[in-house]
């Protein structure tokens, strides 16, 4: 995975795949109970909730995400949102299948509900079979475990000469 | 500071060394000295070695290839904030 610009679509993916959950999770938990912040229907009359959602539903065979269903009562912010979330998802120098991957050793490894099933579901639409996903929760796991014992001993990094620096500017950049 | 001695490559049994050179070209990179992660699974043989083989078995090319896999070890690394 030599090139910055893999880590930078990555660490994208990262992020806002955390963005997501922490709403989900936490504003419209799993489990039957009342959420705290009612998500937005598909009855919602406005043209700009209803474009956001037609849009999220091509992206995504169908379905809108719960947490850009709640946070659509602002629907300025979540059509934002929701071109991150696009453009971080949308194959460039990886594919969207990979992407889908790491969100779901994301939301795996910080217990995500929504994020975990939402994820496995994606990956799966997406091609990966059984034992793609249990490569993933096996890598997922096994560095759950490295990188406890490595904090609890307080290790130092002493691998990172491995990765060649990658002179390349930023996309776009005229000098 | 690490809270333990990490012990040198001298200091490990024969058999271990040979794991602590594995790891090496598990890495396909000359290390000055077996990664510290290395050195402290060789500690107890009986651990890391079923823990080394699990994460190798994992780690292997299948559906999604070696590098690819190395990013999402990378991935939940930074999620679980270690600086290692």
């Amino acid at each position: 995975m030599t090139g910055d610009a893999r880590w930078y679509e990555a660490a994208f993916v990262v992020g806002i795949t955390n963005a997501l959950n922490v709403v989900a999770d936490g504003l419209a938990p799993a489990g039957g109970g009342a959420p705290l912040l009612a998500p937005v229907e598909d009855s919602d009359p406005r043209d700009e909730v209803r474009a956001l959602f037609a849009d999220a539903r091509e992206f995504y065979a169908g379905v809108v995400p719960l947490p850009l269903r709640v946070v659509a009562h602002d629907v300025g912010y979540a059509a934002d949102l929701w071109a991150a979330v696009r453009r971080a998802f949308t194959d460039n120098t990886l594919a969207r299948r990979f992407k889908e991957a790491l969100a779901f050793a994301v939301s795996l490894t910080t217990r995500s509900e929504f994020g975990t099933a939402f994820h496995l579901g994606e990956m799966r639409r997406l091609g990966v079979g059984e034992r793609g996903v249990m490569e993933v929760i096996g890598v997922t796991q096994m560095f759950s475990s490295y990188t406890k014992i490595a904090d609890t001993l307080q290790l130092e990094p002493d691998m990172g000469e491995i990765a060649p620096v990658d002179p390349t500017p930023v996309p776009d950049f005229a000098p | 500071m690490p809270t333990v001695r990490l012990r040198d490559e001298s200091e490990y049994p024969e058999r271990t060394r040979k794991l602590l050179e594995a790891s090496k070209q598990w890495f396909d990179y000359e290390f000055p000295a077996a990664p510290a992660m290395s050195r402290v699974m060789g500690w107890d043989p009986h651990f890391g070695g079923p823990h080394g083989r699990a994460m190798r078995r994992a780690a292997m090319p299948g559906e999604f290839g070696r590098a690819e896999k190395e990013m999402v070890a990378a991935v939940v690394s930074g999620v679980n904030a270690c600086e290692y």
